[in-house]
């Protein structure tokens, strides 16, 4: 899995954030506002209640081509085909859950100090969580653990890693300076007003923070997520046509499929492209 | 000898073909030879796959462009699709590109033998058919399941000699010759097929036609053994067609004994 494993912006569910908001609403506005993986925490209901939010929120994350973990529960997630599984320290060991996860899954946990990172790369963790990094109403008294940890795993821990824990646009790019070119968010997003704004925000810090170019926050922050081949990418393109230019495509025999559906070419200009849209362009090859 | 196979066409989904030999077009050495080979066959049915376009690259590398405008009829198949809606998807984006309503199914869902998958393969041909398909289904050399693929709607069916690719000829001569004998739509003789006298074998069994992609597409010399392949077809359609005599235990001279110089001889051996 680890090869496989690429994201950027990490959100997780926090529901006390949001009252009078159904979870699946703030959480389809995070991935329309780009979260690349999402993860169910809910350490307050039977797992029964957990089991059926779980699958109305794997419906959800299928459509936008999106990772769904859940925290703590290996069963839960193979129950409703979850991509994986998030552990604490204190959850079973990780060789543990491998076996009920399959060697396929996804494998995350959290880590506090060093020492745990180490061990986490070594066991075979998928990815690992560091933090929390700030203060945070996630996780009451913890004590944070500051950038300087971000740091000690950024040139050491060669896995895929994510910082988390009371980090908001305006702290971001502290942990950004320390190594960190991943985050997770829980309260920033979804406590928010608009977890779409903010997650395009935390994408733009993120990416300018990359180096990409054009790394004007404010210009990055625009444009929507789609899945063009099989590959999540962020695109400015407004019509198939538009998408199409961009891949240099729209001279060569190419036929396109949106959603499920052939769209004719001549209808290119015209068939707008939703957010989280799955785009396929295809041609013929030899073959017998 | 000309006139027999010139007034002998072979008629799939409306289509007379004067070429019985289908040709695919992956794995050769470069469009160039693959271009001379398609001449060589002198192939009408020419197959292809489809898939993803690579974003990185901006080259257009797409099959059609090296034999678009030469009157073929092209054939895409559904590989890389494990069930029913997978081939389905594929024909449909396949059509859709305006090149025509024929299409191979093909289901593999074993990635050691490629060999398809007779349930879906059936359900997909049924689907295909409702919408307005020429389907060609490639399919197991099973008798009974060419029969149901016929009543399905198939305008030929095409079971393979052995797995893609492996060049290990015809395994079962007595299933294809009972397919070839109590089929309704042409037998075309899909995979497998290693060299010219594979070829040969499957028409004499009574195949209609040959797909051959990788024999041709890997011989050393791609273009002669399309050649060859061509010849062979021919050759075999008319041995088919000649009827060959039946074959026997012993000797049976070519020349009558009466008159031999040595008949006293002869006769004395006998005794």
């Amino acid at each position: 899995m680890n090869g496989k494993l690429d994201f950027k912006l990490y959100v997780i569910t926090g529901e006390n954030y949001h009252p009078g908001r159904s979870m699946l609403e703030v959480m389809e506005a995070a991935l329309k506002g780009g979260a690349d993986i999402v993860q169910l925490r809910d350490k307050d209901i039977s797992k029964r209640d957990l089991l059926e939010k779980a699958k109305r929120l794997k419906d959800l994350t299928a459509k936008y081509n999106v990772p769904l973990i859940v925290n703590d529960h290996p069963d839960v997630a193979l129950a409703i085909d979850a991509d994986g599984v998030h552990l604490g320290q204190d959850d079973m060991p990780i060789a543990v859950a491998r076996r009920i996860m399959g060697p396929d899954r996804i494998i995350g946990i959290s880590t506090h100090r060093i020492e745990q990172a180490r061990e986490a790369e070594q066991a075979g963790a998928d990815y690992i969580g560091v933090g929390p990094v700030y203060a945070t109403g996630t996780k009451p008294g913890r004590q944070p653990v500051t950038t300087a940890y971000v740091s000690e795993v950024a040139a050491e821990i060669r896995i895929p890693w994510v910082a988390i824990g009371g980090i908001t646009p305006d702290n971001a790019f502290e942990v950004l300076n320390a190594g960190a070119n991943r985050l997770c968010v829980v309260s920033a997003v979804v406590g928010s007003e608009d977890p779409e704004a903010v997650c395009r925000r935390f994408i733009a810090l993120i990416e300018a923070r990359d180096g990409s170019p054009n790394a004007s926050v404010e210009s990055k922050a625009t444009g929507i997520f789609v899945t063009v081949n099989g590959r999540r990418s962020r695109t400015q393109a407004s019509t198939l046509l538009e998408l199409a230019e961009q891949y240099e495509l729209q001279d060569r025999r190419v036929v396109a499929e949106m959603d499920g559906e052939f769209v004719p070419r001549r209808s290119w200009g015209e068939a707008p492209l939703r957010v989280g849209a799955t785009v396929e362009f295809v041609h013929f090859v030899g073959g017998g | 000898m000309k006139d027999t196979l010139s007034s002998d066409p072979l008629v799939i989904g409306g289509h007379a073909l004067d070429s019985r030999f289908f040709l695919g077009t992956g794995r050769f050495p470069s469009p160039a030879v693959m271009q001379q080979a398609l001449m060589a066959s002198e192939a009408e049915v020419i197959t292809f796959a489809v898939r993803r376009i690579n974003l990185e690259e901006v080259a257009d590398d797409s099959v059609l462009q090296h034999v678009a405008d030469r009157g073929y009829i092209y054939l895409p198949n559904t590989s890389g699709s494990s069930n029913a809606d997978e081939a389905v998807r594929i024909a449909r984006l396949a059509r859709a590109a305006g090149l025509g309503n024929w299409i191979k199914v093909e289901i593999s869902a074993d990635p050691r033998t490629l060999l398809p998958d007779p349930i879906e393969t059936l359900r997909a041909t049924e689907r295909l058919v409702q919408e307005q398909f020429i389907v060609l289904p490639y399919t197991s050399d099973d008798p009974i399941l060419c029969r149901r693929l016929q009543e399905a709607g198939a305008a030929a069916v095409m079971p393979g000699g052995s797995p893609i690719g492996t060049g290990l000829g015809l395994l079962n001569p007595y299933n294809l010759g009972l397919i070839a004998e109590e089929a309704v739509v042409p037998v075309i003789v899909d995979a497998g097929l290693g060299s010219a006298q594979d070829v040969v074998q499957a028409m004499e069994l009574g195949a209609s036609g040959i797909l051959a992609n990788t024999p041709v597409a890997k011989a050393q010399d791609p273009v002669a053994m399309a050649r060859a392949m061509k010849l062979a077809v021919e050759a075999g359609r008319l041995s088919y067609l000649a009827g060959r005599i039946p074959k026997r235990r012993y000797a049976s001279a070519s020349s009558t004994s009466e008159g031999s110089l040595y008949e006293a001889v002869m006769a004395e051996g006998k005794a």
